[in-house]
Protein backbone atom coordinates (compact mmCIF):
# COMPACT_ATOMS: atom_id res chain seq x y z
CA UNK A 1 0.00 0.00 0.00
CA UNK A 2 3.23 2.62 0.71
CA UNK A 3 4.26 1.99 -2.58
CA UNK A 4 0.85 3.11 -3.90
CA UNK A 5 0.74 6.29 -1.36
CA UNK A 6 3.54 7.49 -2.82
CA UNK A 7 2.56 7.37 -6.35
CA UNK A 8 -0.34 9.28 -5.45
CA UNK A 9 1.82 12.40 -3.89
CA UNK A 10 4.09 12.22 -7.06
CA UNK A 11 0.64 12.53 -9.21
CA UNK A 12 -0.62 15.57 -7.43
CA UNK A 13 3.21 17.38 -7.95
CA UNK A 14 2.71 21.07 -9.59
CA UNK A 15 -1.40 20.45 -9.48
CA UNK A 16 -1.42 23.69 -6.94
CA UNK A 17 -3.95 21.60 -4.30
CA UNK A 18 -2.40 23.31 -1.92
CA UNK A 19 -2.99 26.88 -3.19
CA UNK A 20 -6.52 26.12 -3.95
CA UNK A 21 -7.41 24.95 -0.48
CA UNK A 22 -4.79 27.59 1.05
CA UNK A 23 -7.58 30.19 -1.45
CA UNK A 24 -11.23 28.62 0.42
CA UNK A 25 -9.24 29.00 3.70
CA UNK A 26 -8.58 32.56 3.56
CA UNK A 27 -12.59 33.28 2.52
CA UNK A 28 -13.65 31.31 5.47
CA UNK A 29 -10.91 33.20 7.41
CA UNK A 30 -11.85 36.98 6.01
CA UNK A 31 -15.38 36.67 6.26
CA UNK A 32 -15.03 34.94 9.95
CA UNK A 33 -12.62 38.21 10.85
CA UNK A 34 -15.60 40.66 8.93
CA UNK A 35 -18.00 39.18 11.10
CA UNK A 36 -16.14 38.72 14.83
CA UNK A 37 -14.57 42.02 13.63
CA UNK A 38 -17.33 44.48 15.89
CA UNK A 39 -19.03 42.07 17.85
CA UNK A 40 -19.34 43.72 21.03
CA UNK A 41 -17.06 42.25 24.46
CA UNK A 42 -20.88 40.80 25.83
CA UNK A 43 -21.06 38.72 23.21
CA UNK A 44 -17.54 37.69 23.62
CA UNK A 45 -18.54 35.47 25.96
CA UNK A 46 -20.38 33.31 22.46
CA UNK A 47 -17.23 33.80 20.79
CA UNK A 48 -16.56 29.75 20.34
CA UNK A 49 -20.13 28.96 19.61
CA UNK A 50 -20.18 31.97 17.33
CA UNK A 51 -17.04 29.98 15.69
CA UNK A 52 -18.63 27.10 15.71
CA UNK A 53 -21.42 28.56 13.60
CA UNK A 54 -20.35 30.54 11.10
CA UNK A 55 -17.37 28.26 10.28
CA UNK A 56 -19.95 25.00 9.20
CA UNK A 57 -21.67 27.95 7.73
CA UNK A 58 -19.12 28.97 5.22
CA UNK A 59 -18.24 25.42 4.94
CA UNK A 60 -21.47 24.74 3.57
CA UNK A 61 -20.74 27.59 0.79
CA UNK A 62 -17.29 26.79 0.00
CA UNK A 63 -16.91 23.36 1.15
CA UNK A 64 -18.62 21.22 -1.79
CA UNK A 65 -17.23 23.54 -4.95
CA UNK A 66 -13.71 22.88 -2.99
CA UNK A 67 -14.12 19.02 -2.54
CA UNK A 68 -15.30 19.36 -6.18
CA UNK A 69 -12.49 20.98 -7.57
CA UNK A 70 -10.24 18.90 -5.24
CA UNK A 71 -11.42 15.49 -6.42
CA UNK A 72 -11.38 16.52 -10.13
CA UNK A 73 -7.64 17.73 -9.40
CA UNK A 74 -7.01 13.87 -7.71
CA UNK A 75 -8.83 11.99 -10.38
CA UNK A 76 -8.98 14.02 -13.89
CA UNK A 77 -5.21 12.95 -14.89
CA UNK A 78 -6.17 9.09 -14.57
CA UNK A 79 -9.17 10.38 -16.70
CA UNK A 80 -7.15 12.29 -19.50
CA UNK A 81 -4.46 10.73 -19.90
CA UNK A 82 -5.37 6.88 -19.99
CA UNK A 83 -3.21 5.80 -17.05
CA UNK A 84 -5.66 3.86 -15.87
CA UNK A 85 -4.55 0.74 -18.00
CA UNK A 86 -1.00 1.38 -17.38
CA UNK A 87 -1.16 1.93 -13.37
CA UNK A 88 -4.11 -1.26 -13.09
CA UNK A 89 -1.51 -3.88 -14.94
CA UNK A 90 0.68 -2.74 -11.32
CA UNK A 91 -1.58 -1.96 -9.11
CA UNK A 92 -5.36 -3.38 -7.47
CA UNK A 93 -7.92 -1.00 -9.17
CA UNK A 94 -9.86 -0.97 -5.84
CA UNK A 95 -6.61 -0.01 -4.25
CA UNK A 96 -6.34 2.94 -6.99
CA UNK A 97 -9.48 4.09 -5.75
CA UNK A 98 -9.27 3.73 -2.42
CA UNK A 99 -5.96 5.80 -2.40
CA UNK A 100 -8.00 8.77 -4.31
CA UNK A 101 -9.75 8.99 -1.50
CA UNK A 102 -7.25 9.11 1.09
CA UNK A 103 -5.42 11.35 -0.35
CA UNK A 104 -7.98 13.46 -0.75
CA UNK A 105 -9.08 12.55 3.16
CA UNK A 106 -5.32 13.87 3.88
CA UNK A 107 -5.83 17.06 2.25
CA UNK A 108 -9.39 17.28 4.09
CA UNK A 109 -8.12 16.79 7.41
CA UNK A 110 -5.56 19.06 6.61
CA UNK A 111 -8.02 21.68 5.96
CA UNK A 112 -10.39 21.13 9.43
CA UNK A 113 -6.94 21.17 11.06
CA UNK A 114 -6.29 24.70 9.75
CA UNK A 115 -9.72 25.23 10.54
CA UNK A 116 -9.40 24.75 14.33
CA UNK A 117 -6.29 26.31 14.19
CA UNK A 118 -8.16 29.53 12.59
CA UNK A 119 -10.35 29.13 15.47
CA UNK A 120 -8.04 29.00 18.88
CA UNK A 121 -6.12 32.39 16.94
CA UNK A 122 -9.52 34.04 16.46
CA UNK A 123 -10.05 33.23 20.27
CA UNK A 124 -6.63 35.30 20.98
CA UNK A 125 -7.52 38.07 18.93
CA UNK A 126 -11.03 38.82 20.27
CA UNK A 127 -10.36 37.87 23.65
CA UNK A 128 -13.04 35.32 24.00
CA UNK A 129 -14.10 35.46 27.43
CA UNK A 130 -15.50 31.93 28.27
CA UNK A 131 -13.60 28.85 28.22
CA UNK A 132 -13.55 26.17 25.15
CA UNK A 133 -15.66 22.85 25.24
CA UNK A 134 -13.44 20.00 24.29
CA UNK A 135 -16.79 18.39 23.39
CA UNK A 136 -17.64 21.16 21.33
CA UNK A 137 -14.21 21.03 19.86
CA UNK A 138 -14.55 17.11 18.75
CA UNK A 139 -18.07 17.34 17.76
CA UNK A 140 -17.03 20.36 15.33
CA UNK A 141 -14.18 18.19 13.75
CA UNK A 142 -15.97 15.09 13.27
CA UNK A 143 -19.29 17.21 11.90
CA UNK A 144 -17.20 18.86 9.28
CA UNK A 145 -14.24 16.27 8.25
CA UNK A 146 -17.17 13.52 8.04
CA UNK A 147 -19.56 15.56 5.84
CA UNK A 148 -16.69 16.89 4.02
CA UNK A 149 -15.70 13.26 3.32
CA UNK A 150 -18.69 11.92 2.11
CA UNK A 151 -19.07 14.72 -0.26
CA UNK A 152 -15.53 13.76 -0.88
CA UNK A 153 -16.28 10.33 -2.04
CA UNK A 154 -19.54 11.68 -4.55
CA UNK A 155 -16.74 13.43 -5.94
CA UNK A 156 -14.22 11.01 -7.08
CA UNK A 157 -16.82 8.60 -7.95
CA UNK A 158 -18.19 11.32 -10.46
CA UNK A 159 -14.47 12.68 -11.39
CA UNK A 160 -13.94 9.13 -12.52
CA UNK A 161 -16.99 8.63 -14.54
CA UNK A 162 -16.78 11.67 -16.30
CA UNK A 163 -14.54 12.70 -19.04
CA UNK A 164 -15.88 16.40 -18.85
CA UNK A 165 -14.96 17.54 -15.31
CA UNK A 166 -17.21 20.25 -15.81
CA UNK A 167 -20.14 17.98 -14.97
CA UNK A 168 -18.46 17.20 -11.24
CA UNK A 169 -17.69 20.74 -10.68
CA UNK A 170 -21.41 21.81 -11.42
CA UNK A 171 -22.37 18.84 -9.22
CA UNK A 172 -20.06 20.44 -6.32
CA UNK A 173 -21.87 24.04 -7.19
CA UNK A 174 -24.93 22.42 -6.73
CA UNK A 175 -24.31 21.14 -3.48
CA UNK A 176 -23.32 24.69 -2.35
CA UNK A 177 -26.56 25.94 -3.11
CA UNK A 178 -28.43 22.70 -1.80
CA UNK A 179 -26.52 23.12 1.73
CA UNK A 180 -26.51 26.95 1.81
CA UNK A 181 -30.90 26.45 1.46
CA UNK A 182 -30.31 23.60 3.76
CA UNK A 183 -29.98 26.33 6.75
CA UNK A 184 -33.10 27.24 6.33
CA UNK A 185 -34.97 24.03 6.30
CA UNK A 186 -37.50 23.00 8.72
CA UNK A 187 -35.69 20.30 10.91
CA UNK A 188 -36.96 16.94 9.57
CA UNK A 189 -36.54 14.47 7.04
CA UNK A 190 -36.01 16.74 4.08
CA UNK A 191 -32.80 18.36 5.75
CA UNK A 192 -31.20 14.41 5.86
CA UNK A 193 -31.97 13.55 2.60
CA UNK A 194 -29.13 15.88 1.28
CA UNK A 195 -25.38 15.35 1.49
CA UNK A 196 -24.70 18.53 1.28
CA UNK A 197 -27.08 19.77 4.25
CA UNK A 198 -25.59 17.42 6.91
CA UNK A 199 -22.99 20.58 7.80
CA UNK A 200 -26.04 22.62 9.06
CA UNK A 201 -27.74 19.29 10.10
CA UNK A 202 -25.36 18.53 12.62
CA UNK A 203 -24.11 21.74 13.75
CA UNK A 204 -24.85 21.96 17.16
CA UNK A 205 -25.33 25.91 17.78
CA UNK A 206 -28.39 27.29 17.34
CA UNK A 207 -28.98 31.12 17.21
CA UNK A 208 -32.17 33.79 18.19
CA UNK A 209 -32.37 36.79 16.56
CA UNK A 210 -33.91 39.87 18.30
CA UNK A 211 -34.69 41.89 15.64
CA UNK A 212 -36.15 44.84 18.07
CA UNK A 213 -32.60 44.97 19.65
CA UNK A 214 -31.04 43.50 16.82
CA UNK A 215 -29.08 41.10 18.47
CA UNK A 216 -27.98 37.62 17.89
CA UNK A 217 -27.31 35.22 20.66
CA UNK A 218 -26.21 31.65 20.42
CA UNK A 219 -27.13 28.79 22.06
CA UNK A 220 -25.94 25.14 22.58
CA UNK A 221 -28.20 22.69 20.79
CA UNK A 222 -27.65 18.63 21.34
CA UNK A 223 -25.56 17.23 19.13
CA UNK A 224 -27.73 15.32 16.74
CA UNK A 225 -26.67 11.46 17.20
CA UNK A 226 -29.04 10.32 14.68
CA UNK A 227 -27.54 12.08 11.59
CA UNK A 228 -24.31 11.52 12.59
CA UNK A 229 -24.89 7.86 12.97
CA UNK A 230 -26.92 8.30 9.63
CA UNK A 231 -24.28 10.62 8.02
CA UNK A 232 -21.79 7.43 8.98
CA UNK A 233 -23.80 5.10 7.40
CA UNK A 234 -23.85 7.22 4.22
CA UNK A 235 -20.96 7.32 4.00
CA UNK A 236 -20.39 3.78 4.40
CA UNK A 237 -22.83 3.17 1.53
CA UNK A 238 -21.35 5.35 -0.60
CA UNK A 239 -17.72 4.35 -0.22
CA UNK A 240 -19.39 0.45 -0.61
CA UNK A 241 -20.78 1.83 -4.03
CA UNK A 242 -18.38 4.46 -5.64
CA UNK A 243 -15.94 1.14 -4.92
CA UNK A 244 -18.03 -1.39 -6.79
CA UNK A 245 -18.71 0.81 -9.48
CA UNK A 246 -15.28 1.89 -10.21
CA UNK A 247 -14.58 -1.76 -10.06
CA UNK A 248 -16.92 -2.44 -12.62
CA UNK A 249 -16.15 0.37 -14.69
CA UNK A 250 -14.07 -0.27 -18.32
CA UNK A 251 -10.94 0.00 -18.94
CA UNK B 1 9.04 -22.76 -21.55
CA UNK B 2 7.35 -24.04 -24.62
CA UNK B 3 5.37 -20.37 -24.65
CA UNK B 4 5.17 -17.23 -22.84
CA UNK B 5 1.63 -17.04 -23.90
CA UNK B 6 -0.78 -19.66 -24.38
CA UNK B 7 -4.69 -19.61 -24.49
CA UNK B 8 -7.51 -21.91 -25.06
CA UNK B 9 -10.78 -20.86 -26.19
CA UNK B 10 -10.43 -17.39 -24.77
CA UNK B 11 -13.32 -15.61 -25.82
CA UNK B 12 -14.79 -12.20 -25.28
CA UNK B 13 -18.82 -11.33 -25.35
CA UNK B 14 -20.41 -7.77 -25.25
CA UNK B 15 -24.44 -7.84 -25.17
CA UNK B 16 -24.13 -11.33 -26.26
CA UNK B 17 -21.90 -10.13 -29.22
CA UNK B 18 -18.68 -12.12 -29.52
CA UNK B 19 -15.40 -9.35 -29.85
CA UNK B 20 -13.09 -12.45 -29.39
CA UNK B 21 -14.10 -16.05 -30.33
CA UNK B 22 -12.58 -19.23 -28.78
CA UNK B 23 -8.89 -17.83 -29.52
CA UNK B 24 -6.14 -20.20 -29.37
CA UNK B 25 -2.48 -18.28 -29.05
CA UNK B 26 0.69 -19.51 -28.58
CA UNK B 27 3.68 -17.19 -28.28
CA UNK B 28 7.17 -18.80 -28.02
CA UNK B 29 9.78 -17.13 -26.02
CA UNK B 30 11.97 -15.01 -27.89
CA UNK B 31 9.82 -14.25 -30.53
CA UNK B 32 8.58 -10.78 -31.97
CA UNK B 33 4.75 -12.01 -32.49
CA UNK B 34 2.94 -9.81 -34.25
CA UNK B 35 -0.53 -10.05 -33.69
CA UNK B 36 -2.18 -8.28 -37.16
CA UNK B 37 -5.83 -7.42 -38.29
CA UNK B 38 -8.02 -5.21 -39.08
CA UNK B 39 -9.47 -2.87 -36.86
CA UNK B 40 -11.74 -3.91 -34.88
CA UNK B 41 -10.63 -7.38 -35.01
CA UNK B 42 -10.25 -8.07 -31.25
CA UNK B 43 -6.65 -7.29 -30.75
CA UNK B 44 -6.85 -4.70 -28.36
CA UNK B 45 -9.73 -6.52 -26.61
CA UNK B 46 -7.27 -9.86 -26.74
CA UNK B 47 -4.52 -7.96 -25.12
CA UNK B 48 -6.31 -6.40 -22.24
CA UNK B 49 -7.46 -9.88 -21.45
CA UNK B 50 -4.02 -10.83 -21.54
CA UNK B 51 -2.93 -8.08 -18.75
CA UNK B 52 -6.23 -8.98 -17.03
CA UNK B 53 -7.47 -5.91 -17.67
CA UNK B 54 -10.85 -7.06 -19.56
CA UNK B 55 -12.36 -10.15 -17.46
CA UNK B 56 -12.87 -12.95 -20.13
CA UNK B 57 -16.41 -14.56 -21.10
CA UNK B 58 -14.85 -17.61 -21.51
CA UNK B 59 -11.09 -19.84 -21.95
CA UNK B 60 -7.99 -19.90 -19.92
CA UNK B 61 -4.89 -17.33 -20.04
CA UNK B 62 -1.52 -19.12 -19.01
CA UNK B 63 1.49 -16.73 -18.54
CA UNK B 64 4.54 -18.28 -18.42
CA UNK B 65 2.85 -21.24 -18.11
CA UNK B 66 0.73 -20.18 -14.93
CA UNK B 67 -2.92 -19.27 -15.03
CA UNK B 68 -3.63 -15.94 -15.40
CA UNK B 69 -6.51 -15.32 -12.01
CA UNK B 70 -7.21 -12.54 -10.28
CA UNK B 71 -5.66 -13.43 -7.43
CA UNK B 72 -1.66 -14.24 -9.21
CA UNK B 73 -3.11 -11.54 -11.72
CA UNK B 74 -0.22 -8.61 -10.66
CA UNK B 75 2.54 -11.03 -9.57
CA UNK B 76 2.56 -12.93 -13.28
CA UNK B 77 2.47 -9.34 -14.51
CA UNK B 78 5.69 -7.91 -13.06
CA UNK B 79 7.19 -9.78 -15.51
CA UNK B 80 5.06 -7.98 -18.27
CA UNK B 81 5.62 -4.66 -19.60
CA UNK B 82 2.79 -3.43 -21.86
CA UNK B 83 1.75 -0.61 -24.36
CA UNK B 84 -1.95 -0.33 -25.23
CA UNK B 85 -3.63 2.00 -27.47
CA UNK B 86 -2.76 5.77 -27.14
CA UNK B 87 0.16 6.34 -24.75
CA UNK B 88 -0.53 6.91 -21.04
CA UNK B 89 0.70 9.65 -19.05
CA UNK B 90 0.62 12.05 -16.79
CA UNK B 91 1.23 15.13 -18.95
CA UNK B 92 1.64 17.98 -16.67
CA UNK B 93 4.88 15.69 -14.92
CA UNK B 94 8.04 15.47 -16.52
CA UNK B 95 8.91 12.31 -18.42
CA UNK B 96 11.06 11.22 -15.78
CA UNK B 97 8.51 11.95 -13.11
CA UNK B 98 6.35 9.76 -14.87
CA UNK B 99 9.01 6.90 -15.00
CA UNK B 100 8.68 7.25 -11.26
CA UNK B 101 5.64 6.65 -10.69
CA UNK B 102 5.99 3.63 -12.43
CA UNK B 103 9.55 2.70 -11.20
CA UNK B 104 7.81 3.11 -7.74
CA UNK B 105 4.78 0.73 -8.19
CA UNK B 106 7.35 -2.13 -10.08
CA UNK B 107 9.31 -2.13 -7.42
CA UNK B 108 12.77 -1.47 -9.20
CA UNK B 109 15.68 0.26 -8.67
CA UNK B 110 16.10 3.68 -9.31
CA UNK B 111 18.92 3.69 -11.57
CA UNK B 112 16.98 1.27 -14.20
CA UNK B 113 15.16 4.85 -15.00
CA UNK B 114 18.58 6.16 -16.45
CA UNK B 115 18.80 2.61 -18.46
CA UNK B 116 15.26 2.69 -19.92
CA UNK B 117 15.47 6.46 -20.69
CA UNK B 118 18.92 5.84 -22.75
CA UNK B 119 17.45 2.76 -24.77
CA UNK B 120 14.72 5.00 -26.33
CA UNK B 121 16.70 7.86 -26.79
CA UNK B 122 15.06 10.35 -24.14
CA UNK B 123 17.66 11.18 -21.73
CA UNK B 124 17.95 14.26 -23.79
CA UNK B 125 14.18 15.26 -22.54
CA UNK B 126 13.52 13.56 -19.11
CA UNK B 127 13.26 17.01 -17.59
CA UNK B 128 10.89 18.42 -20.03
CA UNK B 129 7.15 17.60 -19.23
CA UNK B 130 4.95 15.11 -21.28
CA UNK B 131 2.24 17.56 -22.63
CA UNK B 132 5.22 19.31 -24.70
CA UNK B 133 6.53 15.96 -26.26
CA UNK B 134 6.13 15.22 -29.50
CA UNK B 135 3.16 12.12 -29.95
CA UNK B 136 6.39 9.97 -31.17
CA UNK B 137 8.33 10.97 -27.95
CA UNK B 138 5.21 10.23 -25.90
CA UNK B 139 4.91 6.13 -27.62
CA UNK B 140 8.89 6.63 -26.56
CA UNK B 141 8.11 7.16 -23.22
CA UNK B 142 5.28 4.61 -22.92
CA UNK B 143 7.99 1.76 -24.26
CA UNK B 144 10.20 3.10 -21.50
CA UNK B 145 7.64 2.66 -18.99
CA UNK B 146 7.10 -1.04 -20.58
CA UNK B 147 10.51 -1.72 -20.40
CA UNK B 148 10.99 -0.93 -16.81
CA UNK B 149 11.93 -3.86 -14.74
CA UNK B 150 13.59 -5.66 -17.43
CA UNK B 151 10.53 -7.76 -18.42
CA UNK B 152 10.18 -10.81 -19.57
CA UNK B 153 7.45 -10.62 -21.57
CA UNK B 154 6.26 -6.84 -23.53
CA UNK B 155 2.57 -6.30 -25.02
CA UNK B 156 2.69 -3.57 -27.23
CA UNK B 157 -0.67 -2.56 -29.01
CA UNK B 158 -0.77 -0.87 -31.87
CA UNK B 159 3.07 1.12 -31.10
CA UNK B 160 3.50 2.91 -34.01
CA UNK B 161 -0.21 4.62 -34.19
CA UNK B 162 -0.14 8.05 -35.62
CA UNK B 163 3.44 8.49 -35.83
CA UNK B 164 5.02 9.98 -38.85
CA UNK B 165 7.41 7.72 -41.21
CA UNK B 166 10.52 8.66 -38.92
CA UNK B 167 8.97 7.42 -35.88
CA UNK B 168 7.59 4.36 -37.05
CA UNK B 169 11.28 3.61 -38.54
CA UNK B 170 12.19 4.27 -35.07
CA UNK B 171 9.69 2.71 -33.10
CA UNK B 172 10.77 -0.21 -35.43
CA UNK B 173 14.18 -0.08 -34.81
CA UNK B 174 13.23 -0.38 -31.33
CA UNK B 175 10.87 -3.26 -31.04
CA UNK B 176 13.64 -5.49 -33.21
CA UNK B 177 16.12 -4.85 -31.27
CA UNK B 178 14.83 -6.13 -27.78
CA UNK B 179 14.53 -9.94 -28.02
CA UNK B 180 18.30 -9.73 -29.23
CA UNK B 181 19.81 -7.09 -26.96
CA UNK B 182 17.63 -7.94 -23.68
CA UNK B 183 15.77 -11.34 -24.22
CA UNK B 184 12.52 -10.18 -24.36
CA UNK B 185 9.80 -12.00 -25.76
CA UNK B 186 7.57 -9.12 -27.56
CA UNK B 187 4.08 -8.80 -28.54
CA UNK B 188 2.83 -6.84 -30.82
CA UNK B 189 -0.53 -5.54 -32.46
CA UNK B 190 -1.16 -3.77 -35.75
CA UNK B 191 -3.48 -3.65 -38.70
CA UNK B 192 -0.38 -2.20 -40.88
CA UNK B 193 0.89 -5.55 -42.49
CA UNK B 194 3.88 -4.10 -43.96
CA UNK B 195 5.21 -3.25 -40.32
CA UNK B 196 4.62 -6.76 -38.51
CA UNK B 197 6.45 -8.47 -41.94
CA UNK B 198 9.48 -5.64 -40.78
CA UNK B 199 9.16 -6.64 -36.94
CA UNK B 200 8.02 -10.13 -36.38
CA UNK B 201 8.81 -13.45 -36.49
CA UNK B 202 5.52 -15.12 -35.86
CA UNK B 203 2.38 -14.11 -36.76
CA UNK B 204 -1.04 -14.09 -35.43
CA UNK B 205 -3.86 -13.04 -37.79
CA UNK B 206 -7.32 -12.54 -36.29
CA UNK B 207 -10.42 -11.78 -38.29
CA UNK B 208 -13.84 -10.86 -36.26
CA UNK B 209 -12.31 -12.33 -33.32
CA UNK B 210 -11.23 -15.58 -34.58
CA UNK B 211 -7.59 -16.61 -35.38
CA UNK B 212 -7.32 -17.16 -39.18
CA UNK B 213 -3.64 -17.81 -39.31
CA UNK B 214 -1.01 -18.93 -36.80
CA UNK B 215 2.69 -19.49 -37.08
CA UNK B 216 5.93 -18.40 -38.46
CA UNK B 217 5.95 -15.67 -40.67
CA UNK B 218 8.47 -17.30 -42.43
CA UNK B 219 5.54 -19.99 -43.51
CA UNK B 220 3.21 -17.04 -44.24
CA UNK B 221 5.43 -16.08 -46.85
CA UNK B 222 6.14 -19.88 -47.90
CA UNK B 223 2.45 -19.69 -48.71
CA UNK B 224 3.18 -16.40 -50.33
CA UNK B 225 5.33 -18.29 -52.97
CA UNK B 226 3.47 -17.71 -56.40
CA UNK B 227 3.39 -18.84 -59.69
CA UNK B 228 6.28 -19.39 -62.43
CA UNK B 229 6.07 -17.46 -65.34
CA UNK B 230 8.00 -18.48 -68.74
CA UNK B 231 7.25 -16.34 -71.95
CA UNK B 232 7.98 -17.29 -74.97
CA UNK B 233 8.12 -16.09 -78.85
CA UNK B 234 5.88 -18.92 -80.14
CA UNK B 235 3.25 -20.27 -77.04
CA UNK B 236 1.29 -22.23 -79.78
CA UNK B 237 4.10 -24.15 -80.11
CA UNK B 238 4.70 -24.40 -76.43
CA UNK B 239 1.27 -25.19 -75.43
CA UNK B 240 1.63 -28.07 -78.38
CA UNK B 241 5.30 -29.28 -76.41
CA UNK B 242 3.47 -29.47 -73.34
CA UNK B 243 0.87 -31.47 -74.02
CA UNK B 244 2.36 -33.94 -75.56
CA UNK B 245 4.53 -34.24 -72.21
CA UNK B 246 1.25 -33.87 -70.27
CA UNK B 247 1.82 -30.27 -68.89
CA UNK B 248 -0.90 -28.10 -67.55
CA UNK B 249 -0.52 -24.35 -67.93
CA UNK B 250 -2.26 -21.52 -68.04
CA UNK B 251 -1.73 -18.92 -71.13
CA UNK B 252 -1.68 -15.48 -70.16
CA UNK B 253 -0.87 -12.67 -72.37
CA UNK B 254 1.55 -14.82 -73.66
CA UNK B 255 3.01 -16.22 -70.84
CA UNK B 256 2.97 -20.05 -70.00
CA UNK B 257 1.70 -19.96 -66.18
CA UNK B 258 2.39 -22.52 -64.02
CA UNK B 259 1.38 -23.02 -60.18
CA UNK B 260 3.38 -24.78 -57.28
CA UNK B 261 6.28 -26.28 -58.59
CA UNK B 262 9.49 -26.89 -57.44
CA UNK B 263 12.87 -25.81 -58.44
CA UNK B 264 13.85 -29.43 -60.33
CA UNK B 265 10.43 -29.03 -62.02
CA UNK B 266 10.95 -26.09 -63.28
CA UNK B 267 14.51 -26.99 -64.85
CA UNK B 268 12.60 -29.92 -66.57
CA UNK B 269 10.48 -27.50 -67.83
CA UNK B 270 12.70 -25.38 -69.52
CA UNK B 271 14.82 -27.91 -70.69
CA UNK B 272 11.99 -29.56 -72.31
CA UNK B 273 10.41 -26.50 -73.93
CA UNK B 274 14.01 -25.22 -75.36
CA UNK B 275 14.20 -28.72 -76.35
CA UNK B 276 11.58 -29.09 -78.62
CA UNK B 277 11.85 -25.17 -80.13
CA UNK B 278 9.89 -23.30 -77.76
CA UNK B 279 11.88 -20.17 -77.95
CA UNK B 280 12.24 -18.88 -74.25
CA UNK B 281 12.63 -15.07 -73.57
CA UNK B 282 12.15 -15.30 -69.64
CA UNK B 283 11.53 -17.33 -66.79
CA UNK B 284 10.06 -15.79 -63.87
CA UNK B 285 8.86 -15.90 -60.59
CA UNK B 286 5.66 -13.72 -59.27
CA UNK B 287 5.14 -13.96 -55.86
CA UNK B 288 1.89 -13.25 -54.60
CA UNK B 289 2.44 -10.81 -52.00
CA UNK B 290 1.26 -11.02 -47.99
CA UNK B 291 -1.51 -8.37 -48.91
CA UNK B 292 -3.04 -11.23 -51.33
CA UNK B 293 -2.91 -13.97 -48.68
CA UNK B 294 -4.43 -11.45 -45.87
CA UNK B 295 -7.13 -10.90 -48.48
CA UNK B 296 -7.60 -14.21 -49.33
CA UNK B 297 -7.81 -15.07 -45.55
CA UNK B 298 -9.78 -12.28 -44.27
CA UNK B 299 -11.82 -11.43 -47.57
CA UNK B 300 -10.95 -7.62 -47.06
CA UNK B 301 -8.83 -4.58 -47.66
CA UNK B 302 -5.59 -4.23 -45.48
CA UNK B 303 -3.30 -1.16 -45.08
CA UNK B 304 -0.10 -1.68 -46.31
Amino acid sequence: MWKEWKTEWIKVKYRGIGWMLLAFLALIVLWTLWVMGDIPKEQAADGFRMMFFQIPMMDTILMPAMIAMLASRLCDAEVKSSTMKLLCTMEEKGRLFDMKVLTGAFYLALFVAAETVFIFIQSKISSFTSPLDPAQLLYFIAQVYIVSLAILIFQVVLSFFFENQILPLAAGIFGSFVGLFSWFFRDGILKKCFLWGYYSELCFIRNVWDPDTRIVTYYDAPFDVLSFCLLLGLLAVGYGTGKVLFLRKEI
Amino acid sequence: MNYMIETSGLGKQYKGKYSVKNLNLKVRPGCVYGFLGPNGAGKSTTMKMLLGLVKPSQGDILLFEKELQENNRLELLKATGSLIESPSYYGHLSGRENLEIVQTLKQVPKKEIDEVLRIVRLEGQQKKKVREYSLGMKQRLGLAAALLGRPKLLLLDEPTNGLDPAGIQEMRELISELPGHYGMTVMVSSHLLGEIDQMATDVGIIDKGKMIYQGSLKKLHHRARGSIHIHVLNPGTAIRILEEQGEVCELNEGELVFEDRTEEQIAKLVAILAGNGAQITRVMECQKSLEDIFLKLTGKQVSL
